[in-house]
């Protein structure tokens, strides 16, 4: 999978995490989003059994989404780490970003927020199942 | 329910307690908001109720159709659990606005709803699984007749499986024995040695190649969701994640209690 152009278009910069650097904390506040240039991230989330490992993010995908679309009060949903080698990372311009999100209407903005909202309570959920099941 | 439109875009609905508003596989394209109130999410698979969320004012409904666009059909039901207003939006002066946003929050949101159609279809499979695993434990002589939805076939089947998500170069197969298997997910015994060669963790997704009795081969990817270790081997309860239309079909007669017999 490549990187979409219009990802590219707005790295503001980009950064190298070796493998197994934490490259977000779950709980920690932050709003930044990144999109794998190279490399790969798992995505994990703290559970009463450790560590359970929700996604395996690659080329092209973007992460750090869910706070930034739910705005700045919430803190990040899940850890994500460097994996199988150094991970290269565009982060976004979030200026911008936020710059265009604001200036959508309030209805669409709320249709953004509802997906990352949905995705974090998913996430949540499957970790509860997934410590029930022993 | 009564309605009270007030702009030709966006209306109000009224809804009893216990009324549905929607329902899974409906056609229908707008999106509710919920104004006064509470409503209950809830999906039905393999004849199994699956809990989505319990929504409160401000929350929204409907959201993925909009995403989805080309899809109409709802992917899961909603009832009002009290006394509830709701919001209706028609979706078609959003779409129009959402064709001029950026093209960067665009793919931002396209991977958003991928990432949350694929936790969305992992949830149900885990959630059969769980129930299955309780129903099992309840011990019924007739599984297949009753609780047909849980039948997990016992077998003995060899198996090679890898993690899915590694780098080409990197990537290692191991072997296994498959000990059972349903619609939803399967067991896998593997030699503890096997850890060795790659991380096998909870929420990992692994990629299982097998071939069975009937000469057919088999392959689906599916989650680790439970790991039981002894001296020598590693039993990994594993949770389809994705199982194509064709593999699907091709388990369900292997699933078939006179297969054994054939």
């Amino acid at each position: 999978m490549s990187v979409d152009t219009s990802l590219l278009e707005c790295v503001a910069s980009e950064t190298v995490y070796q493998d197994g650097a934490v490259i977000i904390e779950e709980g920690s506040k932050g709003d930044w989003l990144y999109v794998i240039l190279e490399g790969l991230a798992k995505v994990k989330k703290r559970t009463s059994k450790g560590m359970v490992i929700i996604d395996t993010l690659k080329e092209g995908d973007v992460f750090g989404e869910i706070a930034f679309l739910e705005g700045e009060t919430v803190s990040r949903s899940a850890t994500v780490v460097a994996a199988e080698g150094p991970v290269r990372l565009g982060i976004l311009d979030k200026d911008l970003l936020t710059r265009q999100y604001s200036e959508m209407s309030p209805m669409l903005r709320a249709l953004m927020k509802s997906l990352a909202i949905k995705l974090r309570e998913t996430t949540s959920r499957i970790c509860s199942t997934l410590v029930s099941l022993d | 329910m009564a309605a009270n439109k007030e702009l030709s875009s966006v209306y109000r609905l009224k809804y009893k307690k216990g009324e549905q508003i929607f329902k899974q596989n409906d056609f229908g394209i707008s999106i509710y908001k919920i104004v006064q109130g509470g409503v209950e999410v809830f999906r039905e698979c393999e004849g199994i109720k699956i809990p989505i969320a319990q929504l409160g004012v401000g929350s929204i409904l409907g959201e993925m159709i909009f995403f989805l666009k080309a899809t109409e059909i709802r992917s899961a039901s909603a009832r009002a659990t009290e006394d509830t207003e709701i919001e209706v939006w028609h979706p078609m002066e959003l779409l129009k606005e959402y064709e001029k946003i950026s093209p960067v929050l665009k793919v931002i949101a396209k991977q958003e709803l991928n990432r949350l159609i694929r936790m969305n279809k992992f949830m149900d499979n885990l959630v059969i699984e769980n129930q299955m695993a309780s129903a099992e434990s309840s011990a019924n002589e007739e599984p297949w007749k009753d609780k047909r939805h849980f039948y997990r076939k016992e077998t003995t089947l060899p198996c090679t499986y890898e993690l899915v998500g590694s780098p080409k170069g990197a990537r290692k197969s191991a072997r296994g024995m498959i000990k059972n298997m349903s619609m939803t997910g399967l067991r896998l015994d593997v030699f503890s040695k096997n850890e060795t060669l790659f991380p096998h963790n909870i929420g990992e997704v692994v990629s299982v190649k097998l071939v069975l009795p009937n000469g057919k081969g088999f392959s689906a990817q599916g989650r680790i969701v439970r790991i039981t270790r002894n001296d020598y081997i590693a039993s990994l309860g594993i949770t389809f994640s994705d199982l194509p239309d064709g593999g699907r079909k091709v388990l369900g007669f292997f699933l078939l209690p006179g297969q054994e017999r054939v």
